[in-house]
């Protein structure tokens, strides 16, 4: 740029000076040469013109002699001379200009034209061509044995261009056609959040005969054209609705962080939750590109050269279709039999089902749910309206690894087992049960579940009839021996234990919005209590309550399932529900390795204590063994724990975790039912159920699967009675 | 002297005592003729690449324009110029009621903020202020012509400045602040050439200075407290922020028209993209690419090369100007030609070079390329005058000396 300011400025003054010498010498060799000889006062008057006019050196005294001489001689000029003599420094003058003008003109065109003629082509292609990214239909997502869980469906979308917006009876034809309002229509070719360049979506999903309508009248549809694009669609309806997620347009807060192997363009559609948007990046497949010329108006004039848009890879899960099935329906049954919560059992619910042996999800449910199918495209307003409400129960919400709940008894599997490690508890152990508990003489009775008391109790018993007494004799124990209260043991002894279960962080599934739950501590509850230090202290009562997973107790029905995997093989598993990814040109598939989490160290004769008493807990319960039954199960082979939690102000939590087989164990269910009452009564048939299908399943004698419905959102008041607890 | 006038203005075929009166072939002056023919050609060339990629313009108007436009040439150049000097008083009252028509209910159109057009009946629309060159010119050159280019008293300098202010005044009422800029440039032309005292003139010149800058201040004083300014408006100053600060100039329009007229001019080359390939204007990049910046297409389709053709043939239609300006017998022919050629210098000056960065951006068009049938024939009707001097006035001039030398 200063190159050329300069180049610019030396040819100004060079021209210029150039022509005023030009025109100064040919007026003096005219003048000298046409009055030559004596004709001194005419040249006198002229040169003093020039310098006057031209240099402007005159001064006062030039300029009135020359104002002499001009009146001397304008008589005969007047009638003989041409006007053009008298002016003469003033035809120089304008001259220069005339040369300064053209001269610096020429001057800055030839450094931009040819001096920096590259850099303006370079910004002429930019403007000229431009890359249009075509979106690439996602990967398909199949169950484990190939049941087709989301599937492409072509749509007919009807596209405008920006201009025709304006065009007042283009778009009251596309809105008489489509059946759309005219102000809607108007508003969507307006909408530019899919770029400036491309065509605006007038609608997603036209009906064949709409489009042939437009596509024979395209002279009456200037700016409108019809594209076949893909939509999510979802054949069994919400089924594995919270595992799959939906899909949406990109945000602007994601097109803001584009993961760096991904490649996201406004407009796209991109997963939003679910395996949707943690396994985005395999889904999303390979943007086409159209290199295009488009004129200002963002109309294609020409497209030069197109790559095809490459599919996303497709999946395979480890879900089974039909367990899966099975637990939904269960959980709906339960929960809303009519599709309205309030009129069963409980508001919510899940079930986590999965292969100890490997980590695998068979089935992951959580009540209530939604047919992803709605928010493809964007949730409508009305839609996301409904679920957001209080009276919903949130169906959006993954309960089983977003759902905390206390543990409740189910946690005294763990906590037996640090009991026992630290000589707390063993087999020959026993304790009075009288039904309420004031171990530590503070005035505050602790009830156990039984009022009238389990009398003289072991371990073993202990466990199976879930006897509170026992633990918070054993949470006492562990209070006493707390360094704090001048024992020899870490005060967070047993929270060590529980935690060696992977309690109080997430499992690492591969499903977005996994929460962690708690194990309190003494140091956590100063830190909760910050503003009130007198509540943040650690007492005993605290560890009795967390002894049988109350109190600040919370954990996921997903770290129950992996826990109790532990607890039935001795290694905690990281939970996955991705089995395999086949590339759509790719043959051999990628396939997930399983992945351990850790091995408790933990005593193998203290698993076998516990693993002894879970043997016997199915078997007490009625509702239980007879659902069983129905599968054909012996209860007493199949290895469980159930928990009541209380919840303050709200229905108890009702938790049934079992595996099977007792010796080789395969299989572990975690169900637990918010507000549902009971742990035995309300979870455990629905945890048989599931363990049942799962059996059944596998021997190839369930294979049905169905459509299920998303919730309605409706509710009534829940009659929640907290019937004693029965764990 | 009289021997001295015939040496300089050598008249190959020795005239009689009677004055011509009827218009021959001889009188035409052939090299002029060939450079507006080939200026005008050029123009329609370019035009013609222009307005195909654009429906709102019409070729065929462009051409109905340069055929009145050639007739108004043809009617002028016969008719002597020399009849008009004496009609001042008319040159005014011409041009207040010619700027100040659209102002009249009924007739006047009011577009983008500017009263600067009339429609009447079902003629086209026309734009009054473009014709009133013609006679600002004539205005102009007609109170010059009285001083027989010496003018050093100060009372008559007053007296011409503020009659040439008329024409200006009055435009400044639409606004159209680019149309009185030519006003403005003419009388500076007639004013120079017209032989008013260079004192007087850098006086004037400083006046004007000061006058900018108090414009500038007052605004600043009196803007309302919305920040929004009263005398000059927003796209104005738009236009000059764009102008001193070219580097950031995505952030307005004007600033992004600037850029884009940049980039097709730059994009040329040396030899163009080639004739109707240019993409920033047929892609519609380019704004108001038949009208204002009508060079972008041309620079940008047929280059440097074809830059400086145009500008060759400007520069030869300033050189015939010159001369015929020279050989004038009479001031006022001598004045009508100069204040042409001014005007003309002075809209290729601010068009090229709002195009190209060098002058701030206003709506002037470039002579005999722009697309617009009014200026067209304003065009041709100058060339006509530049004619009617070249043959009345050389006329005058022989005749003269012939009664002379009797």
């Amino acid at each position: 740029m200063a190159i050329a300011i300069i180049v610019a400025i030396v040819t100004f003054v060079v021209a210029a000076v150039a022509v005023a010498a030009f025109f100064v010498i040919r007026a003096r060799r005219r003048d000298g040469g046409s009055y030559a000889g004596g004709h001194a006062r005419g040249r006198d008057r002229v040169n003093s013109i020039d310098s006057t006019g031209i240099l402007s050196t005159g001064r006062g005294s030039a300029r009135d002699g020359e104002g002499r001489h001009s009146q001397t001689t304008s008589a005969p000029r007047s009638t003989t001379g041409r006007p053009s003599e008298a002016v003469r420094s003033r035809f120089i003058a304008v001259g220069v200009l005339a040369a300064a003008v053209f001269g610096s003109l020429t001057a800055k065109l030839w450094s931009m034209q040819v001096l920096g003629s590259r850099e303006y082509e370079s910004e002429a292609m930019l403007n000229k061509y431009s890359t249009i990214a075509t979106p690439a239909p996602r990967g398909l997502v199949y169950d484990s044995d190939g049941v087709l869980l989301v599937n492409n469906k072509s749509t007919l979308t009807v596209l405008a261009d920006a201009s025709v917006a304006d065009d007042h009876d283009v778009v009251q034809r596309l809105s008489a056609v489509l059946g759309i309002p005219y102000n809607i229509v108007r508003a969507r070719i307006l909408d530019q959040s899919s770029g400036a360049q491309s065509q605006r979506v007038v609608a997603s999903d036209a009906r064949q005969r709409d489009v042939a309508f437009i596509a024979e009248h395209s002279d009456a549809f200037t700016g409108v054209t019809v594209q076949q694009r893909t939509k999510r669609e979802y054949p069994l309806g919400a089924l594995a609705a919270h595992i799959l997620g939906y899909t949406g347009p990109v945000s602007e807060e994601e097109l803001a962080n584009v993961p760096e192997n991904r490649s996201i363009e406004l407009g796209d559609t991109v997963g939003k939750s679910g395996i949707e948007a943690f396994y985005d990046n395999l889904l999303a497949g390979e943007h086409g590109q159209r290199r295009v010329i488009a004129d200002s108006h963002g109309r294609v004039v020409e497209v030069e050269s197109e790559t095809p848009a490459k599919r996303g890879s497709d999946m395979y899960l480890t879900i089974k279709a039909p367990v899966q099935y099975v637990a939904e329906t269960r959980l709906a049954e339960l929960i809303a039999p009519d599709n309205v919560i309030g009129q069963g059992k409980g508001v919510g619910g899940a079930v986590v089902a999965m292969d100890v042996t490997d980590g695998s999800i068979i089935a992951l449910a959580s009540y209530p749910t939604f047919e992803p199918e709605t928010f493809t495209g964007g949730i409508a307003q009305d839609v996301w309206d409904l679920y957001s409400t209080e009276e919903s129960y949130y169906p959006l919400l993954n309960r089983a690894v977003s759902g905390t709940y206390p543990a409740a008894s189910t946690y005294k599997a763990f906590t037996s087992l640090a009991g026992l490690k630290y000589g707390f508890a063993n087999t020959t152990k026993t304790w009075e049960c009288a039904g309420s508990w004031d171990g530590f003489n503070s005035g505050d009775w602790q009830n156990c579940w039984l009022l009238e008391g389990h009398g003289k109790i072991n371990l073993n018993d202990g466990i199976r009839v879930s006897c509170d007494v026992v633990f918070y004799e054993i949470a006492k124990d562990f209070f006493y021996a707390g360094v704090t209260q001048g024992g020899d043991i870490s005060d967070t002894a047993m929270q060590e234990e529980i935690a060696k279960f992977g309690f109080g962080k997430t499992t690492g599934i591969d499903l977005s919005g996994e929460e962690p739950g708690r194990i309190p501590t003494p140091e956590w509850k100063a830190q909760h209590w910050s503003d009130v230090p007198t509540e943040g202290q650690w007492r005993g009562g605290d560890l009795t309550n967390l002894v049988i997973g109350q109190g600040d107790v919370l954990i996921t029905p997903l770290q129950n399932a992996v826990a109790y995997g532990a607890v039935a093989t001795g290694k905690l598993m990281k939970p996955h529900v991705l089995k395999e990814v086949r590339n759509s040109t790719d043959t051999t598939p990628v396939t997930f390795t399983p992945e351990e989490l850790g091995t408790p160290e933990v005593d193998e004769a203290n698993y076998k204590i516990l693993r002894e008493a879970l043997k016997l807990v199915s078997a007490d319960s009625p509702e239980v063994t007879a659902e069983f039954a129905e599968w054909g199960i012996d209860a007493a082979t199949v290895s469980s724990k159930t928990g009541t939690g209380e919840v303050a102000g709200k229905g108890d939590v009702a938790w049934y975790v079992c595996y099977y087989p007792q010796d080789k164990p395969k299989y572990v269910v975690s169900t637990c039912i918010e507000q549902g009452g009971g742990g035995a009564l309300v979870a455990g048939p629905v945890g048989a159920a599931v363990m049942g299908a799962i059996l059944a399943n596998e021997k190839g004698e369930l294979n049905e699967v169905k459509r299920v419905a998303g919730s309605s959102g409706k509710s009534v008041a829940v009659n929640f009675v907290n019937t004693a607890r029965s764990d | 002297m009289n021997e001295l006038t015939n040496i300089r203005v050598p008249d190959p075929a020795p005239v009689q005592g009677k004055p011509r009166r009827v218009f021959k072939l001889s009188s035409i002056n052939w090299p002029f003729l060939i450079v507006t023919v080939l200026l005008v050609a050029y123009g329609l060339l370019v035009v013609y690449s222009a307005v195909s990629a654009n429906e709102d313009y019409s070729f065929t108007r462009q051409l109905a324009g340069v055929a009145v436009g050639a007739i108004a040439m043809a009617l002028i150049w016969m008719f002597d110029y020399r009849r008009l000097s004496e009609y001042t008083t008319l040159f005014i009252v011409l041009n207040v009621v010619l700027i100040l028509s659209p102002h009249v209910p009924g007739i006047g159109v009011n577009t983008m903020g500017a009263t600067s057009w009339v429609k009447i009946g079902p003629l086209p629309q026309i734009q009054p202020g473009e014709f009133a060159k013609i006679t600002v010119i004539l205005l102009d050159a007609s109170i010059m012509a009285r001083y027989q280019g010496r003018l050093d008293d100060v009372r008559e300098y007053c007296k011409a400045v503020c009659l040439m202010l008329i024409p200006f005044v009055c435009i400044m009422t639409q606004p159209d602040l680019g149309t009185g800029l030519v006003y403005l440039f003419i009388a500076a032309i007639a004013l120079v050439v017209g032989g008013a005292r260079l004192k007087h003139l850098l006086i004037t010149l400083g006046i004007c200075v000061a006058l900018v800058t108090l414009v500038f201040l007052l605004d600043e004083a009196i803007k309302g407290s919305s920040g929004e300014y009263k005398l000059l408006k927003q796209y104005q100053r738009d236009r000059l922020l764009v102008f001193m600060n070219q580097d950031s100039a995505d952030l307005t329009d004007e600033g992004y028209n600037l850029k884009q007229a940049k980039v097709a001019i730059g994009s040329g080359g040396l030899f163009g993209q080639g004739y109707m390939q240019g993409s920033q204007h047929s892609l519609g990049i380019l704004p108001e690419a038949p009208t204002d910046f009508i060079f972008c297409v041309m620079a940008e389709e047929l280059g440097f090369f074809g830059v400086m053709v145009l500008l060759g043939l400007y520069i030869a239609l300033f050189v015939l100007g010159f001369r015929i300006a020279s050989a004038s017998s009479d001031m006022f022919g001598l004045l009508i030609v100069m204040c042409i050629v001014g005007m003309w210098l002075f809209q290729i000056l601010e068009n090229i070079g709002m195009t190209c960065g060098l002058m701030p951006i206003t709506g002037i068009p470039l002579p005999f390329m722009s697309y617009g049938s009014s200026f067209m024939v304003v065009n041709f009707a100058l060339l006509g005058f530049m004619g009617s001097v070249w043959s009345h006035g050389k006329d005058n001039s022989n005749r003269v000396t012939y009664a002379a030398s009797n």
